[in-house]
């Protein structure tokens, strides 16, 4: 059974004819063609597939598409700010934040809903908030590096420019 | 003018680090062809079973189904990496929960599991063996009665059941060791079954519906022997089989398999389209190739003093139902079973053994973690008994340079004594701590692995160096680290150099990435290339400067002689793109040495509960020069995690062949919240072996943390574990018999 559904995604609309059972994931990837969103343990529990929606950290992988038929949906091909890299990217560059890559749109996603949520974590709070978000390469140090960086830049961007 | 900086040494950011973090980066399982099917395979709820019958008729008829294959419609080839044992699909029986028994190609995931459901396959279920040991029994069934047949048996039978491998390392006369002995000590040690977790599954897309050629995308990371083995599987002539490139995320050892592709090529060709495999991760944990389980003895005969006169150990393997997924078809790290001690005695036999559980491949340092946990726990049980301080004695065994390593290597530079000296002055061993915190030690080398690599180096238009290699980086950061080579030989930076990854059409063969021999092997072959352009940009640019060619050098990107100068891009636009090409295609030698890591844990354990909590590792290593210190730490911190995941919490859980922990929720493995303090000592060695001097880093650090943690407990409350992981369970039952004993 097929059903539509309106999504706007990265400030794209669009209308979808899709099964009502389809996952989010699938949905994103495959119907509308954007592969950064990557999907590994398909059960909500690796981060891997991290969207935010409506603002909201969601796992897409156990999210029906149907179920957020309207919303505003980012993904990792809609952090970058006109093209350039978001002060996250950039710091997940320089310290090390990924190896191998395939977590690491997971990672960044989760690292803005993060800072749009507490712009300047303490390392516990770090620690805490992206354990949803496995990495098998770096050992973690890196990514929490990474994240630690990306909220002094952005803080004191905001600062100099305010 | 500007001067380049050398390029060595610096932490050069990945060069594909802008589509990692944008998601633009391609891995197979993003990659669509058009016209293209997905395939999903029926795998067998049986550890061990006669297929009586498979009736895919209903699978069939489903709309949107293009193909439906069992192992009749497949060759009996059997594939392999060096062992072929492993049946394309099942032929007849089945040998683990998983194997795979049929196959469908259709136009959506959803349409292949529904046709799966449809397909009828009746059992007739034998009796199975589980245990390695009980495999080796003479009363065992027979898995593999046509074993002596195999292609790439390591060497003539064995003799023994089920036993396909048994290896043997041997110094000086073992029964006179134990003679000459005051004391001798024997302990066992069981390691479990781990999965390498790499979050990205493995995937495939096989393209055999036109012609003669077959293309295939796969997350594999040894594209040149994957394809010399689907070659040999299928009977299609090397040359008609291309492999594309694609990103891989995350290796560990896993991804040297062929896993689906060998399959996905009889769907393609059914199908008469591309199809494309993606494993889900329950499939991953329940089929993968896991890290191998082992049962481990070793037996010691020491003086008085402490020194150790003789060593006996003994492994077994459970290899599970196939060899297949081994490059050797035995694993090579058994060698390490004596440790990093000199002795004039000793004797390593290491088992392969055939079960009906899943089977087994290669993860990081094969064997190794098993064998180091294993003997290193045996030392600090030895020096407990021996009421000596586990640092005294290693420190009064422990190799030193001129030393044969107990199996009668020997190596050019022994940095054992250092590393342990080192860990132990960062870890301040001596100091007071508090109750139920504790301190342990492990250590080990690794010998870097070498292969064959071909590097080629083109000039783009602007005169830029072009990197050609049909390598995948498996997410180490290898490609930025040759880019930075090629930089260094042509005087330029790293951000002129740029890697193109070619198909294994336009290459010659090249190893992939394991036994942490990329840096020097493929850095090898990828400098003597860079030499070969540079030698020829300097014949080039020898009449443009009206100069003799010893007079002309290359610096910051310039030919220069006398005073004149020409850039790069004048040079080829006087000569030419075809004379400027560097290349170079070769294996170097084995390198006459190794390297050392120390590590150390400190540990709090929970009396009431047994939960223990790892407050610090600290990993001393012996090195090179470092070519790119961001990613050097990487691969150290990236590994000791891996450790601590083995070393507390990571196991496969096996019932009668059945897995049950088969998701991330289940199968845990380490977090950001379960990271301890990493500290990381660093102490320069002579010379490595690869080059600017530099050693590979990708493995050691993962090695000795089990051991180490294991060694920490026992000093934080008395308990010795033997059996991994060391989990909170185990620890608190040994407490409780302690008391129990104690009352």
């Amino acid at each position: 059974m097929n059903q539509k559904v309106r999504l706007k995604v990265n400030g794209t609309d669009h209308e979808l004819d899709i099964p009502a059972r389809r996952l989010l994931v699938d949905c994103i990837r495959y119907d509308i063609g954007l592969t950064g969103t990557k999907e590994s343990c398909s059960v909500g529990v690796c981060g891997a597939c991290a969207v935010l929606v409506d603002g909201e950290m969601y796992a897409s992988c156990i999210t029906l598409a149907a179920s957020v038929d309207g919303a505003e949906i980012t993904t990792i091909e809609g952090i970058a700010e006109d093209g350039n890299l978001h002060p996250i990217q950039q710091a997940f560059i320089d310290h090390g934040g990924f190896q191998c890559g395939i977590c690491t749109p997971g990672q960044i996603i989760a690292t803005k809903s993060l800072l749009d949520e507490n712009p300047s974590p303490t390392e516990d709070e770090i620690k805490d908030y992206m354990m949803g978000n496995l990495c098998r390469c770096t050992g973690y140090y890196g990514i929490l590096n990474s994240i630690a960086a990306a909220a002094k830049n952005m803080n004191e961007a905001a600062e100099s420019g305010g | 003018m500007a001067t380049t900086q050398s390029a060595i040494g610096r932490s050069i950011t990945r060069g594909e680090g802008p589509d990692k973090v944008t998601g633009k980066s391609i891995y197979t399982a993003d990659i669509s062809v058009p016209g293209m099917l997905w395939g999903r395979v029926l795998r067998s709820p049986y550890p061990y079973a006669r297929i009586v019958s498979i009736d895919t008729s209903k699978a069939l008829a489903l709309p949107g189904v293009y193909a439906v294959v069992t192992g009749q419609d497949v060759p009996e080839t059997r594939v392999g990496r060096r062992m072929l044992d492993m049946p394309i699909l099942a032929q007849d029986v089945v040998r683990f929960v998983g194997e795979k028994v049929a196959a469908v190609a259709a136009g959506s995931k959803d349409i292949c599991d529904e046709a799966l459901l449809l397909i009828e396959v009746e059992y007739e279920e034998l009796d199975a063996v589980f245990d390695a040991e009980e495999a080796m029994e003479p009363s065992a069934p027979d898995l593999h009665p046509d074993m002596d047949s195999y292609t790439g048996l390591p060497q003539p039978p064995s003799g023994i059941k089920n036993t396909f491998a048994h290896i043997t390392w041997e110094k000086g006369d073992i029964e006179q060791g134990f003679k000459e002995s005051d004391i001798i000590f024997e302990h066992s040690f069981n390691a479990q079954l781990m999965h390498q977790a790499y979050i990205e599954p493995h995937a495939c897309i096989v393209d055999a519906s036109e012609g003669n050629q077959v293309n295939i995308w796969a997350n594999n990371k040894d594209p040149y022997m994957l394809r010399d083995q689907v070659s040999a599987a299928w009977g299609v002539p090397t040359e008609n089989i291309v492999l594309h490139p694609t990103s891989i995320g995350g290796d560990f050892g896993g991804k040297g398999s062929f896993m689906d592709v060998p399959l996905c090529y009889y769907l393609s060709k059914y199908s008469g389209r591309p199809v494309k495999m993606v494993m889900d991760y329950i499939q991953e944990l329940m089929a993968g190739n896991p890290r191998h389980p082992a049962v481990m003895t070793i037996k010691t005969g020491v003086m008085k003093d402490g020194t150790i006169v003789a060593r006996q150990a003994r492994a077994i393997f459970d290899s599970g139902a196939y060899g297949a997924f081994k490059p050797r078809a035995y694993l090579g790290g058994a060698d390490h079973l004596c440790g990093v001690y000199r002795m004039p005695n000793a004797r390593i036999d290491s088992y392969t053994v055939y079960t009906n559980n899943v089977p087994r491949g290669h993860m990081r340092s094969p064997a190794k973690p098993q064998v180091v946990f294993a003997v290193e726990s045996h030392m600090d049980m030895i020096a407990a008994e021996l009421h000596m301080d586990p640092y005294e004695f290693r420190l009064k065994n422990v190799m030193r340079e001129g030393d044969a390593s107990p199996i009668g290597r020997h190596w050019s530079q022994i940095k054992a004594l250092d590393t342990l000296e080192a860990a132990n002055k960062a870890a301040n061993v001596r100091d007071a701590r508090p109750a139920n915190t504790g301190i342990g030690m492990a250590m080990t080398d690794l010998v870097q692995g070498t292969g064959q690599f071909a590097a080629k180096i083109g000039l783009s238009d602007e005169g830029k160096p072009e990197l050609h290699m049909a390598f995948w980086d498996t997410g180490t950061g290898s490609h930025t680290v040759l880019r930075q080579m090629v930089a260094e030989e042509l005087t330029l930076n790293t951000s002129d150099v740029q890697i193109i990854l070619e198909t294994t059409a336009n290459m010659p063969f090249s190893a992939g990435s394991g036994g942490s021999r990329v840096t020097l092997s493929a850095g090898k072959a990828v400098v003597a290339a860079a030499v070969d352009l540079r030698q020829k940009l300097v014949e080039a640019a020898s009449p443009l400067l009206d100069a003799p060619e010893d007079q002309v050098s290359l610096q910051n990107g310039l030919l220069m002689a006398a005073g004149r100068s020409v850039t790069i891009a004048e040079v080829l636009a006087a000569t030419g793109s075809e004379s400027l090409t560097g290349e170079a295609h070769q294996t170097p030698e084995a390198p006459d040495l190794t390297s050392f890591c120390t590590q150390i844990a400190e540990v709090h354990v929970d009396p009431e509960t047994g939960e223990i909590t790892v407050k610090k590792i600290i990993s001393a290593h012996d090195i090179g020069a470092i070519l790119n210190p961001l990613n050097h730490q990487g691969q150290i911190e990236g590994g000791m995690i891996q450790g601590l995941g083995y070393a507390l919490m990571e196991e496969l859980e096996l019932e009668d062949g059945h897995i049950s922990n088969l998701s991330f929720g289940d199968y845990k493995i380490p977090t950001s919240a379960d990271i301890p303090t990493m500290e990381t000592v660093l102490i320069q060695g002579d010379v490595g072996p690869a080059p600017y001097e530099s050693k590979g880093i990708g493995e050691s650090s993962n090695i000795p943390v089990a051991g180490a943690i294991a060694n920490a407990v026992f000093d934080a409350v008395g308990v010795r574990i033997t059996d991994l992981p060391v989990t909170a369970d185990k620890v608190l039952s040994k407490l409780q018999e302690l008391g129990n004993q104690r009352k």
